[in-house]
């Protein structure tokens, strides 16, 4: 089947009653829980997945996807409103686009935002469909090997990109992995490191887990660090950019949709560096780069483009490969398999009704999206007033109920309770828990894949390097690390992440 | 030790008197150590026919040398960050709230868990104000048995063995 028969068909699937109303109501959540800082669409997406077990698999990812690009474009609004990014990928949103809403033009930096945006959604729901099908062929050829290389790329990346020192991510990582050993072996059916504990064979439950760390244990590190919230209180002005205002932002859309596009593809959390790349290239750029920082709106159009792009590619290294290239990702997984879906390439050529009315759903997504942003801006920035006293204990009361719903068990909460403490532990050590998640998903998988080439190599190790794509991929990491460790690159990355 | 506090009586709290870097590296050095422990029964296997107990024990130790690593660098480099304190209030009562809502969900109901597993954990702000904590958390509660019990037919015990 050609491209667009395939588009064709995705739209047919998207464009049904139930799946337009769930498009709607995840991109709805997502703008909320985007706009709300301290509530990020991790702990959203875990306190959800319970609801989405009554509804067909299509229709769930396609609200979970909702969930998660929608609140790229909640993060920047709060990010230019009140200066505080709603999302880690707004952070550079706030530069430019807060001191725009100071000057009386936060309309029109919303308006360059959402368009861009937009435009930059389209575009990489095209890139999507395109790449899928290429990917997922060159998926089938990569053996155990292979995999296990590409996953250890993954996390290197999610190392090198998470907040904070490397080698603490690292370590991160390592207890990720770790505590995915917990349960069943997978070859021998013995049981590993279960402690007696009857719940644990099945290895530890990911939403306890997920929901303790991020939902609650995010809700201790708010409390702890009590946010000015400055909200803008001059008008919001008018929303459409002006003539001066377009032809000043267009290449920079254009720049950054290429940027972060390509970016996002990267397993390892590529998205999150998109909006600083396009920043950065935008400041080059720049005739006058001393407007930068002073409102203005390139420092906006580009970076705000380059969040959602790289927030829609880093689907591909899930719908292709199976492997999924950051947290939230890393709960899409756990949706699928809930649903008896394997991601990976055979996603594709089993469920392509699935595969493509995801990827259609999130072109029309998009366009709600600006829908709900635009005129709808006065009821999310009455949101912003609610104070956090109140918005905590509705979080844990949400959370409580969707961690029960999973199994109608209260051990899941109880067990929530002590990732809280673990989680909490983790933030005061200095610990960024996100490359711990992704550790913790792919863990078992690369174990698996681990096995299978050390029985394919006879035990060798040199099956690694031997063959010439998992050479590549490990080397790739490996440099990786060597850059990242270099003495003037650790002092980059630490101005990055202050700002 | 200096404690950060924004006017009024400073949070009470628990100070580690080291560095971030040593209690970060001892803690992972004791997770480490357990897991080491616990898989000590595993057939290892060889690298041809990789055992169960491999893995588990192989990151085991990395973690356990990666922690030991970074608690010496805390040794080291004597003006390290400080462990910032881990204050009770916050963790006390949200870690509490979780609790009791475990226990009443399943005896009592969500009429119950609801409402007081939220005012609970709203003490873990020292802004919260018990009146409007109350009142919000019965109309959180009645929103939640519509949306949970009603729109999306989850088989939450509103009232237990009744509704």
């Amino acid at each position: 089947m050609s491209f667009i028969d395939n588009l064709a068909m995705g739209f047919g699937v998207a464009l049904t009653f139930q799946n337009l109303g769930l498009c709607f109501v995840g991109c709805m959540v997502g703008t909320l829980i985007g706009v709300l800082p301290g509530v990020g669409p991790i702990a959203t997406i875990a306190m959800l997945l319970p609801i989405t077990f009554g509804l067909p698999p299509t229709g769930a990812l396609i609200m979970l996807a909702g969930i998660y690009y929608g609140a790229q474009y909640g993060g920047s609004t709060t990010a230019i409103l009140v200066n505080i990014p709603g999302e880690a990928t707004a952070v550079v949103t706030c530069i430019d686009g807060h001191q725009m809403a100071k000057q009386g033009r936060a309309g029109v930096a919303l308006g360059v935002a959402a368009l861009g945006s937009f435009f930059a959604g389209c575009v990489a729901t095209i890139f999507i469909a395109a790449m899928g099908e290429p990917l997922t062929k060159l998926a089938q050829l990569f053996g155990p090997a292979e995999y296990f290389s590409l996953m250890v790329m993954g996390l290197v990346f999610s190392t090198v990109l998470a907040q904070g020192s490397v080698y603490k991510a690292i370590l991160m990582v390592l207890l990720g992995l770790l505590l995915s050993t917990i349960g069943t072996d997978l070859e021998t059916g013995q049981e590993r490191i279960t402690m007696g504990i009857q719940n644990l064979s099945d290895g530890l439950d990911f939403t306890p887990l997920a929901m303790g760390i991020f939902g609650f244990a995010e809700i201790l590190r708010n409390l702890d660090t009590p946010e000015a919230r400055d909200v803008v209180r001059s008008a919001i002005g008018k929303l459409l950019p002006g003539w001066e205002d377009f032809k000043q932002s267009w290449k920079p859309v254009l720049r950054g949709t290429f940027i972060g596009g390509l970016l996002g593809i990267l397993p390892g959390n590529g998205a999150v560096l998109g909006p600083f790349a396009s920043y950065t290239v935008e400041k080059k750029l720049a005739k006058d780069p001393s407007r930068f920082g002073k409102g203005a709106i390139e420092g906006v159009a580009g970076p705000e483009s380059a969040n959602n792009a790289g927030a829609q590619t880093a689907f591909i290294p899930l719908l292709t490969l199976g492997i999924p290239p950051n947290a939230v990702m890393a709960l899409m997984v756990g949706a699928m398999t809930i649903h008896g879906i394997i991601p990976g390439p055979q996603v594709m050529t089993k469920n392509p009704d699935l595969f493509w009315g995801m990827i259609a759903s999130m072109w029309i997504g998009n366009a709600m999206l600006v829908i709900i942003n635009l005129p709808l801006i006065g009821m999310w920035v009455k949101l912003l007033k609610v104070p956090y006293r109140m918005m905590f204990p509705a979080i844990l009361i949400f959370c409580c109920i969707g961690i029960y719903s999973v199994n109608n068990a209260m051990e899941d909460v109880l067990s929530t309770a002590f990732f809280t403490m673990v989680g909490y532990l983790l933030i005061k050590f200095g610990y960024e828990p996100a490359p711990m998640l992704l550790g913790f998903v792919l863990g078992k998988l690369m174990e698996e894949k681990f096995r299978q080439a050390m029985i394919l190599s006879r035990g060798s190790f040199m099956t690694f390097i031997d063959r010439p794509v998992s050479a590549v991929l490990l080397a790739i990491a490996f440099g990786l690390l060597i850059i990242a460790a270099l003495p003037g690159m650790q002092k980059k990355r630490e101005e990055v992440f202050v700002e | 030790m200096t404690t950060h506090h924004d006017g009024g009586k400073p949070p009470l709290g628990i100070v580690i008197p080291v560095s971030q870097d040593i209690a970060a590296g001892i803690f992972l050095m004791l997770v480490g150590a357990f897991f080491i422990w616990q898989s000590i029964g595993l057939p290892m296997g060889t690298l041809r026919a990789v055992g169960p107990g491999m893995l588990p024990r192989a990151v085991a130790t990395m973690l356990l040398a990666g922690g030991a690593i970074l608690a010496l660098i805390g040794v080291i480099s004597r003006n390290g960050e400080r462990m910032p304190m881990l204050t009770i209030r916050g963790p006390f009562f949200i870690i509490a709230g979780i609790l009791l809502f475990a226990l009443l969900i399943r005896s009592v109901g969500l009429v119950a868990a609801g409402p007081l597993s939220m005012i609970v954990a709203s003490y873990a702000s020292k802004d919260t104000r018990i009146v409007e904590t109350t009142i919000f958390s019965v109309v959180m509660t009645g929103a939640c048995v519509l949306l949970f019990k009603y729109m999306l037919n989850l088989p939450i015990p509103v009232i237990a063995n009744y509704w």
